[in-house]
């Protein structure tokens, strides 16, 4: 079940070849974008003096152009990322910097959910489909929700003569420069040992084409495939009376079908395989989940149930009926009520 | 159809997936920290949790990013776990948020700096 994908050699040339910072992107560019950053955080972050968001999330913006450029000049031209992921990335920082500059949680919630949106954006880049779809599905869908809810029942009742004014606590930071200055030495450390250590690129196969073991699982799936498929005649790959008896993955791989008697009567090699013959993201992440996981999933469960009976053991609220209404229940009930005459 | 569809992009290389695996790590660290310090200095409780779960976010792109690397699935099937731990922990974090806002009346997180003795 659990196989091992064949490896591109670049991988570990890669790996072994980024060895120095200058490989990726120069100290003076990162270190630079590094306090531009900074000083745009700090900007659009709520204070008591100023504090121009405006300004700020474009100071922080051209932070993030630079090091993207100091990034994309020091990597190969085959490497650059697609314009797409530009967007994605730009559209998922500069929400998250409105998440936690924007003065009203509700807004803050919202842009959170533009953030999911865009990393899921990036996920798909990445080409894991199922996550992506999960992700949108669980954060944007549920747990943003709940927080909406949350919200909406945790927030003080505004009186009538001050409608729309903001709590103190929302409109000003607790030591924006400090925490500023904190996280961006925290960035700089975190990208430059990122620099030294990681490598360059992403394999370029696609990931479904090279897990042979696991194809040799999906003879029904490999079966529909063949039978959608149609060859230069017209005809479909796989005749009404046909079945796949097996299928072997990897280099050599082969489709044995079996005609309508059972036994083996011809097969496909690897270089005839229609393109959709692969294992897709979905799959691939089912036979890990399933196969190589199985226990996780049940310790998820039992994680799940916790948090429910806790949450709602936690948010329960002590209801107080009213005194008559208890007696009458103990009248009911034929009990003695408590503190009635003796 | 949908398998012709497909089939153009299975044995080519998928065309965006150009970017260093380095991009996706720089774009995770900047969201964690965004992440952090908008955790150290808001003081809503609400938007120190909402905070905590953009370092989660963080944490899943370089998981999904590290998954698409080394060419296996694990990292995505990490991020599941990710997912199904900060759906238990909001509904921890919240309804212990509402139990603190019913206590003192203020989401206002410095005035639990008492605390502090």
């Amino acid at each position: 079940m659990r196989s091992v994908p064949a490896r591109p050699v670049r991988l570990i040339d890669g790996l072994v070849g980024a060895t120095t910072l200058n490989h990726l992107v120069s100290p003076i560019i990162l270190y630079a974008a590094c306090g531009l950053g900074a000083l745009g955080v700090a900007l659009a972050l709520p204070k008591r003096t100023f504090s121009p968001f405006i300004v700020g999330g474009i100071i922080a913006a051209i932070a993030f152009g630079l090091l993207m450029i100091g990034l994309g000049v020091a990597t190969p031209a085959d490497q650059r990322p697609n314009i797409l992921f530009y967007v994605f990335a730009g559209i998922a920082l500069l929400a998250s910097l409105r998440v936690i500059t924007h003065p009203r949680p509700i807004y803050a919630a919202l842009y959170f959910v533009l953030t999911i949106l865009a990393s899921s954006g990036l996920y798909l880049l990445l080409t894991a489909e199922f996550m992506a779809f999960a992700l949108i599905i669980v954060y944007a869908g549920a747990i943003l929700i709940t927080y909406l809810f949350v919200i909406m029942l945790a927030t003080e009742t505004p009186s009538a003569d001050e409608m729309d004014t903001l709590n103190d606590y929302d409109r000003f930071a607790r030591e924006p420069i400090a925490a500023t200055i904190a996280g961006f030495v925290l960035l700089g450390a975190l990208t430059t040992v990122l620099s030294t250590g990681a490598a360059k690129a992403l394999p370029e196969t696609r990931l479904a084409t090279v897990n042979g073991q696991q194809i040799s699982l999906l003879t029904r799936k490999v079966e529909t495939v063949l039978r959608d498929t149609r060859d230069a005649t017209g005809k479909p790959l796989l005749a009404a009376g046909e079945t796949v008896a097996s299928v072997e993955g990897g280099e050599n791989g082969i489709i044995k079908i079996a005609g309508e008697a059972g036994s083996v009567t011809r097969t496909i090699p690897r270089a005839e395989w229609p393109a959709d013959v692969t294992v897709e993201n979905i799959e691939g992440v089912a036979f890990t989940l399933i196969g190589a996981h199985p226990g996780a999933i049940e310790i998820a469960g039992i994680i799940l149930l916790m948090a429910m009976l806790g949450a709602v053991v936690l948010a329960r609220k002590k209801v107080d009926i009213d005194e008559a209404a208890t007696h009458e229940a103990m009248n009911v009930l034929g009990e003695k009520a408590p503190g009635a005459a003796q | 159809m949908l398998h012709t569809l497909a089939s153009a992009a299975a044995d080519t290389p998928a065309p965006m997936a150009g970017a260093t695996l380095y991009h996706y790590l720089v774009v995770s660290a900047i969201m964690f920290v965004i992440g952090l310090i908008g955790f150290l200095t808001r003081r809503n409780l609400i938007i120190m949790f909402l905070c905590t779960e953009l370092m989660f976010q963080a944490a899943g792109i370089a998981l999904i990013a590290f998954s698409r690397f080394h060419l296996n699935h694990t990292g995505e099937t990490f991020v599941i776990f990710v997912l199904t731990v900060a759906a238990a922990e909001a509904a921890m974090a919240l309804a212990l948020v509402v139990l603190l806002f019913r206590r003192k009346e203020t989401l206002d997180g410095t005035v639990w700096g008492d605390l502090k003795g």
